[in-house]
């Protein structure tokens, strides 16, 4: 198992070193650079800033310099905040990403998978169907729609909440939401069609012939192993959340990652864009790993070597 | 008895706590600034955000009143020129210290000075300071900091020694001479804008600031006009979505609003609150087509021309844009030095359709008749798509004329705008200091990078030399009538389209007025709340 664990975690490097190419490459070959303005600067200043961050050095070496300084855990500074380096900012920042991916996360299992197993339960029924229907329009609204929509209702309308902003429980509650209700759906469906197999199954028509309760046998011997391909999607899952939640930070004006991710493309700060390209793929990296490990443990079938 | 009495004490103190709590209670705004600023340091500050703040923390040597139209001093209480026109002198207050106590000097502003022109800063504004003499070859590495025409006699006299007399030396004073802490500077290096960091002189000072989230304004006592300063607190969260920002107003988490989002716009026309809320703001900016004289069919006069009548301003403004926007004939704004009435002058194309399919026979397409297909460019923008396809429909209507519109992404058409400039393109200018050279130039000279209409007329050039050097008022407005004729009316190079304007909401408890200032800059200083 140890061998397996240091094996993934080497098959990083080269995922790692070969999106850097990748990113470092297309940010050079798409048009516009980190220094064109409205109000263009003139070709001797913007020649200044060039050498100012090595920029006017041949890209192989501006590509070998940078994974040197990286491999130091220097990412580089940023070319629009001046003031701030790439660790700056992804210190500062990534961890509130974290939260936000991390509590909607929470409510996306909080009301997904009840919602799918009462309905698996209840299949064919009334609950099922309308169940099923929200799964629907979870996924179907898109953030953008979904959180104007929720500031209007319960920040403008019943003002029970605060429209925006990040730092207390009460801010946290509609971007969350927000954010978590189309993974809610997702588990919803996935909880449900994995607890209809289960139920089906020999061992459970024998736990009820033994004469094991309702409740134990749903929660006790059906969840248990209904929950398995759903635990397998909550890594990845959580890993989307946060690589994914610039449009709920940028409607609910909160400080993350997901924010300066797209400002930097657009701004072309190149250090910026890797180092946050680079936090992500190795969050996904990890992420998988750590699912495949939990899988590994939960289902003794399962072996690695 | 005794329980009374302490019961009486005690509510007593407490009322008393109240109100002196009330009375000491700090006077706060709250104002959005929509993004993080990208820096604070002046020599390097472009974008709006930055300069809104360091408008607010740091002096310049000069400034402008819009309401008079006149260049007032700030950290110069004085200044004079020689009777060559080439040496400038300005006198310095003697009262102004930076937050840590040192003395605000000359020797600080020619630090400034010679630090923006130092090409190891990169300066983006440095060449606007290349009126001063050895600034350019000094800037663009190729000369001596010995030889820069900048000088401080004694503690708080500067003299500036010019290449050539440049009429508007005061106004250019206004926004490119902010002085800067050298000892800050010298000790934090790039990270001296940091809050715990930074020294400045303003009327206000940095006291937090939360990097994408928020930052605060305090009221700076040592500010030498402090007791005209009655705001005490300005918070400034950063709130992108226009539509996050209006729910923040209305619940009165912000005092005042600028992006009013379109689609909520007949809204607060209509609702009887928010309609006394709101306010129009001229801007000191010009959105126009530009033609790309180089590329046929638009290398002929009186296809532009054509072009330029079909264009209904009135109803642009009425149905697309909504915002009260003023219809332009000119390019300089109004209420910047050099502007021209171009309906009262008859300078510039109004909508006239006849005229307009006359030129358009004229150049030889009598009702659009084997007009080649042409483009117009734009950058992706609601607004500005808007805009496009309005004129488009106009233009096909009146002239039957096909023309087709792209869009893209900003740097991309930044990029695209000189390397293959369309046959039109749209683009908007604003004021970077109060004077209108700062139009004609820095778009139109033959000799700019921004020329991409390609505009190459010796007179217009001329005409901007002599009102850059001209300081007689009456001289220097000949110069800019000339100058607006020949661009916007005898070779019709672009297009003037409409000057912009800010829509407004605030507060009836905010005191403030609504003139337009230098690159939207708040005058918080002139602010005052009565909550």
């Amino acid at each position: 198992m140890i061998n397996y664990i240091i094996r993934r975690i080497l098959w990083a490097i080269p995922v790692l070193l070969i999106i850097s190419l990748v990113t470092f490459g297309l940010l050079h070959v798409i048009p516009g650079g980190p220094f064109d303005e409205e109000k263009p600067l003139p070709a001797e200043i913007i020649a200044n800033l060039d050498a100012y961050y090595g920029l006017d050095d041949p890209l192989w070496k501006q590509y070998t310099d940078y994974l040197w300084n990286a491999l130091h855990g220097d990412f580089g500074p940023s070319y629009s905040s001046r003031s701030r380096t790439v660790n700056d900012i992804i210190s500062d920042h990534f961890p509130v990403s974290a939260q936000l991916g991390a509590l909607a996360l929470i409510i996306a299992m909080i009301v997904g998978v009840p919602l799918g197993t009462v309905s698996a339960l209840k299949q064919n029924s009334f609950l099922d169907y309308s169940c099923m229907f929200f799964a629907l329009l979870g996924v179907s609204v898109p953030a953008m729609t979904l959180g104007p929509v929720l500031i209007w209702f319960f920040a403008l309308k019943l003002r029970i909440l605060p429209v925006a902003r990040w730092g207390t429980l009460q801010q946290a509650i509609l971007p969350a939401f927000t954010l978590g209700i189309g993974r809610a759906a997702l588990l919803a469906r996935l909880t449900r069609a994995s607890m209809l197999q289960v139920i089906r199954e020999d061992y459970i028509r024998t736990a009820r012939s033994k004469g094991v309760s309702e409740r134990n046998v749903t929660i006790h011997h059906a969840l248990k192993n209904a929950l398995i391909p759903v635990v397998t999607v909550i890594g990845p899952m959580f890993a989307a959340l946060v690589t994914g939640s610039l449009i709920v930070e940028q409607i609910f004006a909160i400080p993350g990652c997901g924010k300066y991710f797209v400002t930097s493309i657009t701004n072309r700060d190149y250090p910026v864009v890797l180092g946050i390209m680079l936090l992500y793929a190795f969050l996904i990296i990890m992420a998988n790993l750590i699912v495949d490990l939990t899988y590994a443990w939960i289902d003794p079938r399962i072996k690695y070597n | 008895m005794k329980k009374n009495i302490l019961t009486l004490i005690l509510s007593l103190s407490l009322i008393v706590g109240f109100s002196l709590v009330a009375l000491t209670a700090p006077v706060t705004l709250q104002f959005n600034i929509n993004t993080e600023p990208p820096t604070l340091d002046p020599a390097l500050t472009t974008d709006t955000t930055s300069l809104l703040v360091v408008g607010q923390i740091f002096l310049g040597l000069t400034n402008y009143d819009s309401k008079t139209g006149e260049i007032i001093p700030e950290l110069a209480k004085s200044w004079s020129v020689s009777d060559d026109g080439l040496k400038w002198t300005f006198q310095l207050r003697n009262d102004v210290v930076w937050t840590d106590g040192t003395p605000v000097t000359a020797h600080d502003v020619v630090y400034s000075m010679i630090r923006m022109l130092n090409p190891k800063t990169a300066a983006s504004s440095a060449n606007l300071l290349w009126v001063v003499r050895g600034a350019e070859p000094y800037n663009t590495g190729q000369g001596l900091v010995e030889d820069v025409g900048i000088k401080a006699v004694g503690d708080y006299t500067v003299e500036f020694t010019l290449e050539h007399p440049v009429g508007f030396f005061s106004a250019l004073a206004s926004r490119v001479c902010v002085t800067v802490p050298k000892q800050a500077i010298e000790k934090y290096g790039a990270k001296w804008i940091e809050p715990e960091n930074i020294v400045t002189d303003g009327p206000f000072k940095l006291s937090e600031w939360k990097h994408q989230d928020y930052l605060v304004l305090a009221k700076n006592p040592d500010y030498y006009n402090a007791s005209h300063v009655s705001i005490d607190k300005i918070y400034c969260p950063m709130v992108v979505e226009a539509s996050t920002a209006m729910a923040m107003y209305e619940v009165g988490k912000l005092d005042c609003l600028r992006d009013i989002p379109l689609e909520d716009l007949d809204r607060v026309k209509n609702d009887p609150i928010l309609s006394k809320e709101l306010h129009v703001t001229k801007r000191w900016g010009t959105y126009f087509y530009g033609f790309n004289a180089k590329k046929p069919p638009f290398d002929n006069p009186l296809v532009r021309k054509a072009f330029a009548s079909a264009i209904d301003r009135k109803s642009l403004i009425e149905y697309v844009l909504k915002g009260g926007q003023g219809p332009a004939q000119t390019f300089i704004s109004p209420g910047i030095p050099g502007y021209i009435d171009g309906v009262k002058e008859g300078i510039g194309y109004p909508y006239d359709p006849e005229m307009a399919r006359k030129y358009l026979a004229e150049a030889g397409y009598p009702n659009g008749k084997d007009f080649p297909k042409v483009t117009l460019m734009f950058n992706t923008s609601e607004a500005h798509r808007n805009i496009a396809q309005a004129i488009q429909q106009m233009w096909k209507d009146v002239l039957g004329v096909e023309v087709n519109i792209i869009n893209q992404e900003w740097k991309v058409y930044l990029d695209t705008l000189q390397q293959n400039t369309p046959q039109i393109f749209r683009l908007g200018w604003m004021a970077s200091y109060p004077d209108g050279y700062d139009y004609l130039k820095r778009n139109f000279y033959s000799t700019v990078l921004e020329n991409y209409v390609g505009y190459k007329s010796p007179g217009f050039d001329s005409s901007v030399d002599e009102l850059e050097r001209e300081t007689n008022p009456t001289k220097r407005m000949e110069a800019f009538l000339k100058a607006e004729a020949l661009l916007c009316d005898t070779d019709c190079a672009i297009v003037p389209i409409y000057y912009y304007t800010m829509q407004e909401l605030a507060k009836p408890y905010v005191v403030r007025d609504f003139t337009p200032t230098i690159n939207d800059v708040p005058q918080f200083k002139d602010w005052e709340i009565t909550k």
